[in-house]
Parts: structure tokens; C-alpha cells; sequence
């Protein structure tokens, strides 16, 4: 489902390299942990998988395609197939829980049919069947947290891109969301999740790809976090 | 990539009222600018008409002694008919000048009771061949020894001048209007930028889930070309109503030329049809840019 192929990146303003002869591949299905310290490479190799990041050298397949070859303007149709979360969310603060959860079907140019229907199923499928009227302010953060993976995942996207998902919320609520993204996974859509949050890594055995100073130094099926 | 109209409306609205100040200097700004280039373009038709007005031969008059001689009156003729210059020309009698007279003073029976028909003069009236000015003027001056001739009246030194004027005048203005102009661009590109860094989160979330670029830009383009078409039609009251002053300030004028300065409505409406135009373009035109250079930023 995402292949890397020799890919580096480097930011000019940083100078040392964010990601040095990456190699990876994540089937289908998958569910991958990124781990490693701050500035290790992980957001730089989640960015690079939807293409808002262009790598140096080397290249990424995803769904089987290269995305380097892919045109500017067919990028939006690679990202529809692609759902992000992150750890400070992203809502719109003005819209309620189901306005956030319909933009991403409205700016997709979604019928108002669809998008009536699949908003309040998703809502319910993340436990936010009774909240969908509220303000993202008026909830806590792991049901903000609930919001933005109904965002990410109304469109039922192949892959979501998770980037330090529970790096705001407190053990118990990140629980929470990591049974959500476990039953996300279990419908068959793979997840990458960037985190150091070793308590959930060695608590979900799942496959670890471990980044240290931009270098995949362990790639290890049913891993810890060290 | 299918609009919902619902959404356009509301985003270009939500944009068009979440910073008024901004949106209110955009419309003025353009508003101003292509008042500027409203009234050159104004003056430069009305010169265009006046001109046309001459190109077609305007009349000069040769005004004839109250007691001219019949021979007098013929050596005239004689000289109109044989010039090559004169296209034609028509001798106005005592009693059709007097007709003219009592029409053009109907509305002031005081000054028709002073003036009977044997105190009014009689005139050619001349259409000349030539467009030059020159060679209209020594045509006159010649005239004007012969014996019975009190006086020639030209338009063409009026003529000339107004031209001269409005030439030199709209050419100032069109330069303002193309500075303005471009003032106007940076400012609806400003107000954009802002427009855009105010929802520069609802932005990335847009590219995030997949929105097209054009998706995105569509309702900021939108709200320029609102602005540019709100600014247009401004200025086009300033056009109409400058109008109106050339209209009052010739209609007092002797020569029908001048009164061709002031245009129809309907050549008022090319005027506007155009400055429509180009205040769509530049909010338009100034917004997508705006946007642009934020998508890929």
C-alpha cells in the first residue's frame, strides 16, 4: 500500500537530513507504529506519503502508483484516498462537530444526499452520536480528538495518517482513541501512526518501524517501542 | 470537481462580510480608479464626437450687412461656388432667419417685439470640403474682404482648442487611472491575503481531505470579482454625473459641435460595459493571484 524506495529528504534550513535512504513497505491492512525521539524523521515520512512533502531522492508508491510521477493537479484525488490526523487536530473552531465532519465531504464536491447520511453514522461510529451540535471548544480533547478522525475517516480513505494522535491527551483517553484507530484498522484500512508513546506501543504489538536521526534503524512485527 | 451553489454563496459572503474595513477600502479604491478612467475615456469620446462633428464639415457662417447690396450678396455666391474647398453652402434669407429668430426667442416675446424682420441680418451658411483647419480659415479670411461682409464665425478655433485641451487632459487622466488601477490590484491582492491568512487553517484542511486548488481559490475569486463589479458600478454614477456637467456646461455653447461633447446614455453604456469589465478582472484577477501564491506557499 506504501512503498518507500531509497527516499531522503533534507530541509536546507535544518541541514542535517530529516529522512537518509528510507526503505519500507506497509501492505494493506497494515497497522505500523513510527517511533523515535523529536526530530527523528517520523512527521517528515508521513508528510512525504501525501505528498506534502517531496523527497530528494527516491521513490514512493502508494496504492502501487509512484506519487512522484503524479501530476499537481491529481494530488487532491491521491489525498482523498488518504486520511491525516494530528495531534493538535486541526478543527474549525467556528463549525460544529458535524459541520467539521461534513467540510471534508463538502469540499470534495459530495452531494448533500451522502452527505447527510454518512455524517451522523460516522459521528456514531466514534462515539459522538450525541454531540454532533457542539463546538469543538465545548469538548475534551480526546472527543475533539473522536472529531478529527470522523474527518478523516468519512471519506473511508485506504490509508490514515495518524501523527502523534494521543500526544495531547492523557493515558485513559488515548486508550480511548487508540481502540478507535484499532477498529478503523480492522475494516481494512491501513494505518501509520507516528508516535512516542511507548505505554501504546508495546501495549498494541503492532509492526514498528523505529527512526533514529532520520535512518530506519528497526523494522520489527509485533515490536516494542524499544 | 462539482460546486454547490449553497456553498459558493456562503463562502464568498462569509469572506465578503468577515473583515468589512478591508473590503470597503478594496471597493472604494476600485471605485475611485475606474471613475479616473471613466472620465478619460469620457472625454475622449466627446472629443472623438466633436471631431466627427467636424470631420463632417462643420459650417461656418458669413454674416452679411443689414443693408448689404444684391451685387455684394452675388460676388459671395459667385466665390462660394467657384472654391474648391466648399462643398456646399446655402444662403439664408431675411425671413428664414427671421423664422429662426422668433423660434429660438419663443419662450422671451420681450425680445421678439424689439427686433423686427428688416433689422435682421442675412448669412451663408458654408460647408466646407477640407478637414484641415487651416485651409478652412484662409477660405474665411478671404471672405471677409468682400465688400457687405460684417463678420465670419468659425468653429474650428474653438474646436481646435477643446481638442487640444481634452487630448492633453485625458492623457493625464488615463495615467492616473492605469496608477490607481494598479493601486487598486495591490489592494484587493492584500485584502485576499488577508482574507486568506484568516482561514488559512480551514485552507489546509481543505488540501488536506483533497479540495482541488480551484476549489479553493473559486469563492476568493469570487469575492474580488464582487468587490471589482461593486467598485464598477460606483464609478459608473460618477460617469453619468460628469456627464451632466459637460451636458449643462455646452448646452449654453453657440456651436452644435460642443453639445456632441456630452454622450448619449447609450454611449454611456459602452463606458460602463467596460469599466464593469475591468473592475471584474482586477478583483478577480487580483484575488486569484493572491491565492495562488498562498496554495503554493
Amino acid at each position: 500500500m506504501i512503498r518507500l524506495e531509497g527516499v531522503s529528504k533534507e530541509y536546507p534550513e535544518q541541514g542535517v537530513p530529516a529522512l537518509r535512504d528510507a526503505y519500507a513497505d506497509i501492505t494493506k491492512g497494515e497497522f505500523v507504529f513510527l517511533v523515535g525521539p523529536s526530530g527523528s524523521g517520523k512527521s517528515t515520512f508521513l508528510r512525504l506519503c501525501n505528498k506534502q512533502e517531496e523527497p530528494d531522492t527516491g521513490r514512493i508508491f502508494v496504492a502501487g502508483k509512484d506519487i512522484g510521477q503524479l501530476s499537481s493537479w491529481k494530488v487532491p484525488m491521491l489525498r482523498r484516498n488518504i486520511g491525516s490526523i494530528f495531534q493538535d487536530f486541526k478543527l474549525l473552531p467556528t463549525k460544529t462537530v458535524a459541520e467539521n465532519v461534513a467540510f471534508a465531504l463538502e469540499v470534495i464536491g459530495r452531494p448533500r444526499s451522502v452527505i447527510r447520511t454518512q455524517v451522523p453514522a460516522i459521528c456514531e461510529l466514534v462515539g459522538l452520536g450525541d454531540k454532533m451540535a457542539k463546538l469543538p471548544d465545548q469538548l475534551s480533547g480526546g472527543e475533539q480528538q473522536r472529531v478529527s478522525i470522523a474527518r478523516a475517516f468519512v471519506n473511508r480513505p485506504l490509508i490514515l495518517l495518524a501523527d502523534e494522535p494521543t500526544g495531547n491527551l492523557d493515558p485513559q483517553t488515548s486508550i480511548g482513541i487508540m481502540r478507535l484507530l484499532d477498529r478503523i484498522n480492522k475494516t481494512g484500512t491501513t494505518v501509520v501512526m507516528a508516535s512516542h508513546d511507548r505505554g501504546i506501543v508495546d501495549t498494541m504489538r503492532k509492526r514498528v518501524i523505529e527512526l533514529s536521526n532520520g535512518v530506519i534503524v528497526r523494522d520489527q512485527a509485533r515490536g516494542v517501542y524499544e | 470537481m462539482a460546486f454547490r451553489p449553497d456553498y459558493l454563496l456562503r463562502e464568498t459572503g462569509q469572506n465578503l462580510f468577515r473583515n468589512p474595513s478591508l473590503s470597503v477600502a478594496s471597493i472604494l479604491t476600485v471605485a475611485v480608479s475606474l471613475s479616473l478612467m471613466g472620465a478619460a475615456l469620457l472625454i475622449q469620446q466627446g472629443v472623438g464626437e466633436v471631431n466627427k462633428y467636424f470631420r463632417d464639415g462643420v459650417e461656418f457662417n458669413v454674416w452679411m450687412n443689414i443693408d448689404v447690396e444684391q451685387e455684394h450678396i452675388e460676388a459671395v455666391s459667385n466665390f462660394l461656388s467657384d472654391s474648391p474647398y466648399v462643398r456646399q453652402w446655402e444662403y439664408v434669407g431675411t425671413e428664414a432667419t427671421y423664422r429662426e429668430f422668433q423660434s429660438y426667442y419663443s419662450d422671451t416675446p420681450d425680445v421678439l417685439e424689439l427686433v423686427s424682420a428688416d433689422q435682421i441680418p442675412t448669412s451663408f451658411r458654408v460647408t466646407p470640403n477640407d478637414v484641415e483647419v487651416d485651409s478652412i480659415e484662409s477660405i474665411g479670411r478671404e471672405i471677409e474682404n468682400y465688400a457687405g461682409v460684417k463678420d465670419v464665425n468659425f468653429a474650428s478655433d474653438d474646436i481646435k482648442a477643446i481638442s487640444d485641451f481634452s487630448r492633453g487632459s485625458s492623457t493625464i487622466m488615463l495615467f492616473a487611472a492605469g496608477a490607481s488601477a494598479i493601486a487598486a490590484a495591490l489592494l484587493m491582492y492584500n485584502s485576499i491575503r488577508t482574507a486568506v491568512f484568516a482561514r488559512r487553517r480551514e485552507i489546509e484542511v481543505m488540501r488536506l481531505v483533497g479540495a482541488t486548488k480551484w476549489f479553493i481559490r473559486i469563492p476568493f475569486m469570487l469575492e474580488g470579482l464582487l468587490q471589482g463589479l461593486i467598485g464598477a458600478f460606483l464609478s459608473i454614477f460618477s460617469v453619468f454625473a460628469l456627464n451632466r456637467a459637460f451636458e449643462n456646461f455646452f448646452a449654453d455653447q453657440d456651436f452644435y459641435a460642443f453639445r456632441d461633447f456630452a454622450l448619449s446614455v447609450s454611449d454611456i453604456m459602452g463606458i460602463a460595459i467596460a469599466l464593469m469589465i475591468v473592475g471584474a478582472m482586477l478583483g478577480a484577477v487580483g484575488a486569484g493571484v493572491a491565492v495562488t501564491r498562498y496554495l503554493d506557499a
